[in-house]
């Protein structure tokens, strides 16, 4: 499967309730375009996401926080998931897109095949944790069980690399920053 | 020295969460933190790197609560991209609290030699304003710091100087 297709398909699990982070490059776009608005489209900090997602998710326990974010984006920033799991908040939910590349830049290949996700996510004794071949036949029910999951929890899926030709974010951060307030303040 | 339970119980009405890594600067303020954990209405998030701390106060403001993040200096040298990128450009007020090392207290520690000399240089680089805390002004330099963390939306920096929040 590719990216686009795995964030498509998470649609029927999102409600407006919900909060997403989403990694620089590809990955926002595609969140931008294809989810529920506004969220948290980050452009820069490369390595953040899982950061960011915990502070989330440490603020707001009463919402459902989900990172998207690249392998990339997780290797420069793997100390967080260790953070992320030490403190475990139930409505934190982390779904790492592998493409093996850093692909917004050009198809660049990261490190990502050394490190065997499957024996590390289960290091950090996450309650839910799958790592696996991103497949048509049954993404629903893996997206549904990970985001479903009351638990913190965690999904490595391996997906083709390849884009969409999608037009760029059109907000300014300034006003990503607005948006999102705006959101979060008639959630509580 | 600043007294911990003064300076924490100004944190405490000021913020929600407080966020970073360790400096041996602020080892009293640390240990008043742990030992006071359950009653105080500050929570203490442990990071593993300061952009990292960044992170996680950017996701605490952008949930519109406070956060405060301490490092040491040398740290000032990891946040350059969270700063940048992150808490300014998505106009998120934060304060940084930073220990101000290599300065004449710090001469038998070479590796802040360098940071130490060019420290407000980085943070000017950086348009961060920033004040340094003072044993005797502290309440006013954190209330000014406050103010302009409020009037721009963006991260302010406190410096902090051998033996004011530790001895
Ligand atoms: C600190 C930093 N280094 C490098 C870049 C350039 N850059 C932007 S996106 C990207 C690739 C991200 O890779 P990944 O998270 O795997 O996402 P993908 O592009 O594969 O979807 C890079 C290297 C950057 N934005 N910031
Ligand atoms: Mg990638």
């Amino acid at each position: 499967m590719k990216g686009f297709e795995v964030i498509t398909a998470m649609k029927d699990y999102i409600s407006e309730k919900d909060i997403i982070i989403s990694s620089n490059g590809n990955i926002s776009r595609e969140v931008y375009h294809h989810l529920p608005q506004p969220q948290v489209y980050l452009r820069g900090s490369m390595g953040l996401p899982v950061a960011v997602g915990l502070g989330l998710a440490l603020a707001n326990p009463n919402n459902r926080v989900i990172v998207v974010t690249g392998d990339g984006n997780f290797l420069m920033g793997m100390g967080s998931s260790v953070t992320a799991s030490f403190y475990k908040p139930k409505n934190l939910k982390i779904l790492i897109l592998d493409n093996k590349s850093y692909f917004t830049t050009g198809g660049q290949q990261t490190v990502s095949p050394a490190l065997n996700y499957s024996k590390f996510i289960d290091s950090l004794n996450a309650e839910y944790k799958n790592s696996k071949e991103a497949s048509k036949d049954q993404i629903k029910e893996d997206l549904s069980r990970f985001l479903n999951s009351n638990t913190f929890a965690m999904l490595h899926l391996i997906i083709e690399a390849s884009k969409e030709n999608l037009e760029n974010i059109p907000w300014h951060p300034e006003n990503i920053t607005k948006e999102f307030t705006g959101k979060i303040s008639k959630l509580s | 020295m600043i007294d911990s339970a003064a300076f924490i119980s100004f944190l405490e009405k000021n913020f929600q969460f407080i966020c970073g890594v360790p400096c041996t600067y602020f080892k009293k303020m640390l240990i008043f933190l742990a030992e006071h954990k359950s009653e105080l209405q500050l929570q203490h998030i442990l990071a593993t790197r300061e952009d990292e701390a960044m992170g996680i106060a950017s996701g605490v403001v952008f949930s519109g609560k406070q956060a405060i993040v301490y490092m040491q200096n040398s740290g000032l040298g990891n946040v350059g991209d969270a700063l940048t990128s992150l808490a300014q450009l998505y106009k998120l007020p934060m304060v940084l609290l930073i220990s101000y090392r290599g300065l004449e207290s710090d001469r038998s520690f070479p590796e802040h030699d360098i940071m130490g000399e060019v420290n407000e240089a980085v943070l000017k680089a950086f348009n961060v304003p920033y004040w340094i805390l003072s044993e005797s002004g502290w309440e006013s330099e954190m209330n000014l710091a406050l103010k302009e963390m409020k009037n721009s939306s963006s991260p302010v920096a406190l410096l902090v100087k051998d033996g004011v929040l530790s001895e």
